[in-house]
């Protein structure tokens, strides 16, 4: 297995106060992750780290075999192969379809495959029909699902969750469970926070948890050192599995 | 009295019979006030969302001067334009002075840091998940800020209209750099400025009813976009 991401020394202080602190963490590709930790522990500030959208105050963080450098051009890359979902997700004014397709669209896949693509998010998260609707009129279950589908619909290769499954119906969560669970499976890495103590359990995969901004019991890098050989490239996913979005 | 409400009753004969001087003072203020917020817009739109947008030292100053700016009194800019466009000016060469032309510079000038500083305003307010969202599904650095702007096209379009407001009610640089020539440079405000005096108090009081209707319609235009 290879590693995904790698920290070093991580840092994040706003004014005098250091809000994360992390020596030393391994995320190895296509495993599931649970980040928990009490309100303020830093779990979103790690994952906005992750997802390359907050730099480090210090410290070094691997990606994909190298240091990720700082600067926009550089980062262009990295990013889009790493979506991160909002804890409280943002939907752009306009259509739940435009929404799912926005990222499509930055990459240029238009016409009928776009299309194609974002029907079968939308059903994915249970909101087959709803590409007409206006996204700011979507209750906030209905919200969260649609920024969940205008992720998945990228097939990433590494999918960062910010508890996916707070607002949502018992179904709902039951069904975005799934989608997450079997994601791994297709090559994707996960990592999501959780307030649910079941989760971890429930969902399998591997546990970081946070205490004040440093990690707190058997984290992943400490359990299983990684040796500097087990780098490995990364390459963009092949060719996307078929049944990526249908498993 | 009789002589208030007998203007009155003129004054609306003069609009509806759509009488020769105040259309043309009508449609030059409207043309000369659309070009100026054109180009200021052109250029304050982009202006004020770089300035909104990026974080670099002496932001608080730049933004602090665009604020003053934005009082300058509407004679200073005349002034200066004037200083610039007429006979020994240099731009005298184009003999612009006393022009509809130089009339959009002056207005120009006048509106562009009120179109900046609201722009800015709107940028700073936005919602500061735009961007990062915008990021992580894979927009570029110029994408995310053309997403940001398209999040926030009612708080640009009041913007602009609180541009066009000031433009097409300010007298100052129209009369220094328009002259108020009748049938070219005259305007509703330097009509109703100039021409009042000389007895024609109907004419003036035609004009600032439509020029009323005019800035209310923007303001009322303004106050929509504000509460969406
Ligand atoms: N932009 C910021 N400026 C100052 N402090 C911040 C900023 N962002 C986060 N913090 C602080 O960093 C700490 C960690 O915040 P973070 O959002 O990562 O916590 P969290 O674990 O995600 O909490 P929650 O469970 O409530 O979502 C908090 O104390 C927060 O106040
Ligand atoms: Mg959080």
């Amino acid at each position: 297995m290879s590693i995904i991401y790698r920290l070093r020394n991580i840092r994040k202080s706003y004014g005098q106060r250091t809000v994360l602190a992390i020596d030393d963490l391994a995320v190895r590709a296509g495993r599931l992750y649970t980040l928990t930790g009490a309100n303020g522990s830093g779990k979103t500030t790690l994952l906005s780290i992750l997802a390359f959208l907050t730099q480090p105050s210090s410290g070094e963080l691997i990606y994909g075999g190298g240091p990720v450098r700082w600067n926009n051009a550089s980062l262009l890359t990295p990013r889009r192969e790493v979506t991160l979902l909002h804890q409280a997700p943002y939907l752009f004014n306009g259509s739940v379809a435009g929404n799912v397709a926005f990222g499509l669209r930055m990459r240029g896949i238009r016409g009928e495959e776009q299309h194609r693509r974002v029907e079968e998010a939308l059903d994915l998260v249970g909101l087959a029909g709803f590409g007409q609707r206006r996204a700011r009129e979507l209750s906030g279950g209905e919200a969260q699902r649609v920024a969940m589908a205008r992720a998945l619909v990228l097939r990433p290769r590494v999918l960062l969750l910010d508890e996916p499954l707070a607002n949502v119906d018992r179904q709902t969560s039951d069904l975005l469970e799934k989608l997450v669970v079997a994601l791994p499976g297709q090559g994707t890495t996960v990592i999501m926070t959780t307030h649910d103590p079941e989760h971890p359990d429930r969902l399998g995969g591997e546990l970081i948890h946070l205490v004040a901004g440093e990690l707190a019991g058997p984290a992943p890098a400490a359990a299983s050192p990684v040796k500097e050989g087990e780098y490995q490239k990364c390459r963009p996913l092949k060719k996307p599995a078929a049944s990526f979005l249908t498993a | 009295m009789d002589f208030l409400i007998e203007s009155i009753r003129t004054a609306f004969a003069l609009i509806v019979s759509l009488d020769g001087e105040v259309v043309s003072a009508v449609v030059t203020s409207v043309s000369v006030s659309l070009w100026s917020i054109l180009f200021a817009s052109l250029a304050g739109v982009p202006v004020g969302v770089a300035i909104g947008v990026a974080e670099f030292p002496g932001k608080r100053w730049v933004i602090t001067l665009l604020n003053t700016l934005m009082a300058l009194p509407t004679v200073v800019i005349g002034l200066v334009i004037y200083g610039i466009v007429s006979r020994q000016g240099p731009l005298g060469g184009f003999g612009l002075l006393f022009t509809p032309e130089a009339m959009v510079i002056g207005q120009t000038v006048l509106a562009l840091p009120i179109v900046a500083n609201y722009t800015i305003t709107s940028v700073q307010g936005a919602d500061p998940r735009i961007i990062p969202t915008a990021l992580t599904l894979g927009a570029g650095p110029f994408q995310s800020v053309r997403q940001l702007v398209a999040e926030l096209r009612f708080g640009i379009m009041a913007a602009v209209i609180a541009g066009f407001g000031r433009v097409i009610a300010e007298v100052g640089v129209a009369m220094m750099l328009g002259g108020n020539i009748r049938g070219y440079t005259r305007t509703m405000t330097t009509a109703i400025a100039m021409e009042t005096g000389k007895g024609e108090f109907a004419l003036g009081l035609a004009l600032g009813l439509i020029l009323m209707s005019v800035a209310l319609l923007a303001n009322l235009f303004l106050n929509i976009l504000q509460q969406r």
